[in-house]
């Protein structure tokens, strides 16, 4: 589904990611881990053609050339990115962005509008599997949210459109015991034989529930290593410095 | 007669007015002639708000559009203004629409649109005001007095959507009682050349004024906004409010102007301009003149130009939002701050739809 070949980003002549190779089997799920500057957010924002980098190399989606298109085109084509930081939007209500999203990428992908009503009660179903109140739906979007109801509210957004590949920069960073719960079952929920997810994360909490297909350590712009769950577990027991140290990086 | 007198282009109240365009315009213009609109037109070009309406069609009364106006309100009897007094302690339940339609001809053609809300004591009344008309040039004078009694509270918003071509030159006096409140929105869109002045007098203790605006100049429109609030009493509290959307190759300017006068104690005045420019050749101005001569007086202000955030962009782009719908959101989530302040749901409704109107390609 994701084929990620010889990805080189660079930010004002500085080079992030140095030649990554990664490949995501649909129905997969990646972890990516690694020191913080390793590059794993800038990997995540490229991915879903945030401007500014300089890219070469080459992504492909589902066989299309992923780095050719627009933000809005690539979430069209299935791509979702639930952010480090989600953004505050003052003055923009949450339920009116989340359904103009929707129907953006509904009628991208060919289907009809959803009216304002069924998608009202739509959004109702997913928050309250989410455990979110629906009071959210009303206020601005993530305007005065706590750290957890903005990683709610990503989880919300990607439950609500559906993606074929989901890119989860750090959502469990920050959170509480039950936010943190809500995530991973928010997660677990949406995994199907064809959906995949790639895992930014630093904390093996997460991937007791999910259980990962593969885990990559991300360092100097590489991956450095890939293993099974162990190996998160063995990053936390002893952190990145032994692993870093065994490769010539 | 004439509404308002122009200056010399050296008066500081005047700096960003093309004043020289104006005199122009004037000394080309001729009285606008009788002419009438349908009700059709009327509702397309001020929008239904479901309110009793006062229509003046080139400043003149129009029978045949206006409705009925609800008790405790007397009308004027001059067929060249709207004149509305309000009975004291009477709350009127029922918001006012008085309507400004310009219809030109080929020439430049002048209107005195001229009104006058006179609330009593203890009265309460919220009057919307518009002002639009039919494309062609149009050089509209306008002038409304709000004389606030004690105690009296008056809302009061000011429409100006008249088309591209129209020249306006809009002065809005307000002048308020001991305990009086008055809540003032004003959201200008229209016009080639667009000046509104608001100049709002305190000669009563313990008034409240709160001021809200919103100017959206786009194409090659300029707007100049001048605002001049006198507290000649103690104990006033006024908050000015000001945004700006500028896009294209537009203008938009703010002044505020705050005096507080000697021997008055306890005043508050507070004041925010900001500005988004939507283009690299969009221009905004904005301008703080404070002239505090008491000591013991809260002042604040604040003024902003920036552009729209990129990193909000990107979040709504990467949810599938197209670009261009992207950035309609981020505006109107900028402007929800002053439209959000008006209490009528149809007027607040109806702007915010042209506030989506208003360019070119989604006027269509």
């Amino acid at each position: 589904m994701l084929h990620i070949d010889h990805l080189r980003i660079g930010v004002v002549g500085k080079t992030i990611l140095d030649g990554l190779d990664l490949d995501v089997a649909a129905g997969e799920v990646h972890v990516i881990m690694g020191p913080n500057g390793a590059g794993k957010t800038t990997l995540a924002n490229v991915l879903a053609g945030r401007d500014g980098y300089d890219v070469s190399g080459r992504v492909l989606f589902d066989g299309v050339d992923l780095l050719a298109l627009t933000p809005e085109e690539r979430a069209a084509a299935g791509l979702f990115l639930a952010f480090q930081h989600p953004i505050e939007i003052p003055g923009v209500g949450n339920m009116y962005f989340l359904r103009t999203a929707v129907n953006a990428v509904r009628a991208a992908r060919g289907f009809e509008e959803i009216s304002a009503r069924d998608f009202l009660t739509l959004a109702k179903e997913h928050m309250a599997r989410l455990g979110m109140d629906p009071a959210f739906l009303s206020r601005s979007v993530n305007d005065g949210f706590s750290g957890g109801e903005k990683k709610r509210n990503e989880i919300l957004q990607m439950s609500l459109l559906e993606p074929r590949l989901a890119i989860l920069d750090e959502t469990d960073s920050g959170l509480d015991i039950d936010a943190l719960r809500a995530v991973a079952d928010g997660i677990q929920r949406l995994r199907t034989p064809d959906r995949s997810f790639l895992i930014i994360t630093h904390h093996r909490r997460l991937l007791d529930d999910i259980r990962p297909d593969q885990v990559h350590v991300l360092s100097r712009g590489r991956v450095v290593r890939s293993g099974d769950q162990r190996l998160a577990s063995e990053l936390e027991a002893h952190g990145y410095g032994p692993t870093l140290a065994g490769t010539s990086a | 007669m004439t509404a308002v007198a122009l200056p010399k282009a050296s008066e500081e109240a005047w700096k960003y007015t093309p004043v020289a365009e104006i005199e122009a315009a004037r000394r080309a213009a001729v009285p606008a002639a009788d002419e009438s609109v349908t009700r059709t037109t009327l509702d397309d070009l001020a929008g239904d708000l479901g309110c009793p309406r006062l229509v003046f069609v080139n400043g003149r009364a129009s029978r045949d559009l206006s409705d009925r106006v609800p008790a405790g309100v007397r009308i004027g009897a001059v067929p060249s203004a709207a004149t509305l007094m309000i009975a004291a302690d009477v709350d009127v339940e029922t918001p006012l629409h008085i309507v400004h339609v310009s219809v030109p001809r080929d020439l430049r053609s002048l209107s005195h649109p001229r009104s006058l809300v006179h609330a009593a004591p203890g009265s309460h009344v919220a009057v919307v005001e518009t002002y639009c008309g039919s494309p062609g040039p149009a050089l509209t004078e306008a002038s409304t007095e709000i004389r606030v009694g004690s105690a009296a509270r008056v809302e009061y918003v000011r429409i100006q959507v008249e088309p591209d071509d129209a020249i306006h030159i809009g002065r809005t006096r307000v002048e308020q009682g001991e305990a009086s409140a008055v809540h003032l929105t004003s959201v200008t869109s229209g016009g080639d050349i667009a000046r509104q002045q608001i100049d709002v007098r305190l000669p009563g203790s313990d008034a409240r004024t709160d001021l809200d605006g919103l100017y959206l100049p786009a194409r090659q429109q300029r707007h100049d906004t001048v605002v001049r609030v006198d507290h000649a009493a103690s104990r006033g509290t006024t908050t000015q409010r000001f945004k700006g959307v500028v896009d294209d190759h537009a203008r938009g300017s703010f002044s505020g102007h705050v005096i507080v006068r000697p021997g008055t104690t306890g005043n508050d005045a507070q004041q925010a301009n900001h500005n988004l420019l939507l283009s690299p050749t969009a221009e905004a101005d904005t301008r703080p003149w404070l002239e505090i001569f008491a000591d013991e007086v809260r002042c604040t202000h604040g003024a902003t130009v920036g552009r729209l955030d990129g990193d909000a962009l990107f979040y709504l782009r990467s949810r599938g939002i197209p670009l261009s719908q992207s950035r309609d959101l981020l505006v109107s989530g900028f402007t929800a701050e002053i439209l959000d302040t008006i209490s009528l749901p149809t007027a607040r409704e109806w702007l915010a739809h042209g506030v989506a109107r208003r360019s070119p390609e989604r006027r269509r």
